[in-house]
């Protein structure tokens, strides 16, 4: 028979493990931990800033923070540096922010991103910019029309432009030496480009590979595409715009601009397209060039500045990148893309986009212009790790350390070809950079399969575009 | 005349006579169901927490419309039919199967081999270092590993390649062919992860009776004979372990694919996971993506479920 009733010691011994639990769950309770509270800025009266955390450091955002409190000591400010590997990355990042109510109140937008977050997110600039034209016209005045109407949708300003990189080609100087081959001139052929690359070729053996090159929308196929006077997407300009171009550029500057980029019909088996292929197809096959899926960002400045690779196309962001790898100023140069049916060249470009959550949008806007201001740029952007979007800041004394030489090139790219536009990056900007990347592969396997990659690519291109982003 | 092979009748079999109640449990029984429940509750409220919740919620999401910034549209089972339509879908699955085969295969194969090797004669501090060795990758960050990996495999600038220069070999497309894509991310994947498979094998092995191993020799079983009647048959439970794990985690491989490869070149290495993914998280489909990770689960039930069907056959316990 089992007695029911508990003995003094069960009870003594269940009344520990109860003094225990309680001890335990106090301890735990009063600990200090983690809560949605702790999200920084949720909640607490900050500005949310959200940037892309490789392209600030620490030391950039404590500039930043710290000229800002200076100007606007009222309102406090929260910077999320957030880490992505690449702008697709850093979209998922935010749109996860959004996704969870967490969203902040500006988010650092590269031009694969303007037309995304404009249309689902973003809140246009047009009243604060017409409130306060005054103050920007210095700004306007000294930031190429192309990069503000890269940052325009459907006829409103999304974004000041405060950085930008167009593709620009990288020459390695000791490999020129090696090829016996002079800087090319400004106005140099896609032909003087092949020249170069099969004299590279030959003067460095098998374990060289003259151009590099990285399969992403901005750099990879879409410079040829431009260079070849043909875009990915049909390009078309969006009615409006005039508000703006009326009240801050003159009349020789704001002609052709609209109300910013319209990018809609694919259009991947066009003639012009196809020979960019069949061209980068015989340069693989040549052994001239990497295959798309060999090359990416991490590894390209090991080889270039070890005269691995010859010739690359990289930004303004590169400069500081080749000088922080060790490579001296004159060991590189750089020279704009060359020629083919046209010079037009393909930019991205970033500024800081406004949410229609955030209800702190005067507050916001006042940071949108701290951030466009020359001395607020001149402090953050010190080691040229990008092109700043301000003309005046280009200058020789910015480029005397890094180098290189020719450091002019990164907004002649604007100022001397106007044409310079932004890559095709229309809201469903993911699924078409996806599908460009994986039929790039596919395409220049070999020359016969550039045809129908392309037809491919064609029809998905159609069905992405259909989507409501 | 009674035949004794006759299973014995349920008449035979005294019947308890219906209890009116439940005998009542003592107090001590009552105790430790409360201790028992008490210990297992941070496990199933974790279960609950982090698995069904999200199961339930991603069923549920499949049948909705969703682009994080927009509130959801029901949609029906529009979702799978999109998946069933698209071929980027199919072709991950197709992806998916042919590494779950060649992966598992492979993990097992060098895992067991390694372990029979390990087991012989070897000086005790020898066999820690191999162990030691087999299952160190284990415990590193799969994306690492897969960056590392792909400057070895570079075509034009690896170390891989630069090596087999010397021995006249041509540069290897080991990340840029179709068919050297899969072969590579699959040998990269096996590196990694036979490690959990080996040990499992060396404790398994080492929980065979010699005497077994010693009978087996008296009746003249030698080398691999010994090893296919008496070792393999006696593992079979840690290798249907072993199989069943490799076969769930090699459904849901992702990092390897991602990074070495981004899923191509084409779709050639895009795996189911890869696709949730970027429909997802790239395109802002989510209950499409949704609709993938359910069809995932199901697969990865449907197989683990025949796994154990097919083990009543072939899995040996002592």
């Amino acid at each position: 028979m089992t007695d029911s009733h508990l003995t003094r010691r069960r009870l003594l011994r269940y009344g520990a493990y109860g003094a225990g639990a309680a001890a335990l769950g106090g301890t735990a309770a009063s600990w200090e931990r983690l809560t949605g509270a702790d999200i920084p800025g949720r909640d607490d009266g900050s500005l949310v800033v959200a940037t892309l955390g490789p392209a600030y450091g620490p030391e950039a955002i404590r500039t930043l923070r710290e000229g800002f409190r200076e100007l606007h000591p009222d309102i406090k400010l929260q910077i999320n540096a957030v880490q992505a590997v690449d702008w697709s990355d850093f979209f998922a990042k935010i749109l996860t922010q959004v996704a969870a109510g967490t969203a902040p109140d500006l988010v650092y937008v590269a031009t694969e991103g303007v037309q995304l977050f404009a249309q689902r997110l973003g809140v246009a600039l047009d009243k604060w910019v017409k409130r306060d034209a005054a103050e920007l016209k210095e700004y306007f005045a000294d930031v190429h029309p192309s990069l503000v109407e890269s940052m325009m949708y459907e006829g409103s300003l999304f974004q000041l432009p405060v950085e930008f990189n167009a593709a620009d080609m990288y020459l390695n100087r000791q490999v020129l030496r090696r090829a016996g081959a002079q800087y090319p001139p400004a106005d140099w052929t896609r032909d003087d480009f092949t020249s170069l690359l099969r004299d590279m070729k030959q003067a460095s053996g098998s374990r060289f590979t003259p151009y590099f090159w990285t399969n992403r929308l901005w750099g990879g196929v879409v410079p040829w595409l431009f260079a070849n006077g043909t875009n990915l997407l049909a390009e078309a300009k969006a009615p409006g715009g005039e508000w703006l171009w009326d009240s801050f550029y003159p009349a020789g500057q704001r002609a052709g601009r609209g109300g910013g980029f319209r990018w809609t019909t694919p259009q991947a088996t066009h003639d012009r397209v196809e020979e960019v292929y069949d061209y980068l197809a015989s340069l693989v096959r040549d052994g001239l060039c990497t295959r798309p899926e060999g090359g990416n960002g991490q590894n390209l400045i090991g080889v270039f500045s070890t005269g691995r690779v010859g010739v690359t196309p990289a930004g303004g962001f590169w400069a500081g990148g080749l000088h922080l790898a060790g490579m001296e100023r004159d060991g590189f140069d750089v020279q704009y893309f060359p020629r083919w049916r046209t010079q037009r060249m393909q930019y991205g470009a970033a500024g800081y986009a406004l949410l229609r959550t955030s209800k702190r949008q005067e507050e916001a806007w006042e940071f949108i212009k701290y951030a466009a201001r020359k001395d607020t740029l001149t402090r953050l952007f010190t080691t040229n790790q990008t092109t700043p979007a301000r003309r005046s800041m280009l200058t020789a004394g910015r480029y005397e350390e890094t180098g290189p030489a020719h450091w002019r090139v990164f907004y002649d790219t604007l100022d001397r070809f106007p044409g310079t536009g932004p890559i095709p990056a229309p809201p469903q900007v993911a699924e078409v950079e996806q599908l460009l990347l994986k039929h790039t592969g596919t395409a220049l396997a070999s020359s016969r399969s550039v045809r129908p990659a392309l037809r491919r690519l064609q029809g998905d291109l159609e069905k992405a575009m259909e989507r409501d982003a | 005349m009674t035949d004794t092979r006759t299973p014995p009748a349920r008449a035979e079999r005294p019947e308890a006579p219906p209890a009116k109640h439940a005998p009542r449990p003592s107090a001590r029984d009552r105790g430790t169901r409360l201790l028992a429940t008490l210990f297992l509750a941070p496990t199933i409220l974790g279960i609950v927490v982090f698995t069904v919740v999200p199961i339930v919620g991603s069923v549920v999401l499949s049948l909705f419309h969703w682009n994080v910034i927009d509130s959801p549209r029901f949609a029906g089972g529009s979702n799978y039919g999109a998946v069933f339509g698209d071929e980027t879908v199919l072709v991950s699955f197709r992806n998916t199967l042919v590494f779950m085969v060649l992966a598992v295969a492979l993990q097992l194969l060098v895992a067991l081999a390694l372990a029979l090797t390990l087991t012989g004669r070897m000086p005790g501090w020898l066999r820690s270092v191999f162990r030691s060795a087999f299952f160190f990758p284990l415990v590193l960050s799969a994306a690492s590993i897969s960056v590392v990996m792909k400057y070895l495999f570079n075509q034009d600038f690896g170390v891989i390649n630069w090596l087999l220069g010397f021995v006249g070999i041509a540069p290897v497309p080991w990340l840029t062919s179709e068919n050297a894509a899969m072969a590579t991310v699959v040998l990269v994947y096996v590196w990694q992860q036979f490690g959990f498979s080996f040990l499992l094998f060396v404790g398994g092995l080492n929980n065979i009776p010699k005497e077994i191993h010693e009978a087996a020799a008296l009746d003249g079983a030698t080398g691999l004979r010994k090893h296919l009647s008496v070792t393999l048959p006696l593992l079979s439970p840690t290798l249907l372990v072993a199989s069943v794990v490799g076969i769930i985690n090699a459904l849901q491989v992702f990092e390897q694919p991602y990074v070495l490869t981004n899923g191509g070149p084409g779709d050639s290495t895009r795996t189911v996971v890869m696709v949730i993914y970027e429909t997802a998280f790239e395109q802002l489909r989510f209950g499409e993506a949704s609709a993938v990770g359910v069809l995932l689960f199901v697969l990865i039930m449907a197989v683990t479920a025949l796994q154990f069907r097919l083990s009543r056959r072939f899995v040996h316990y002592q």
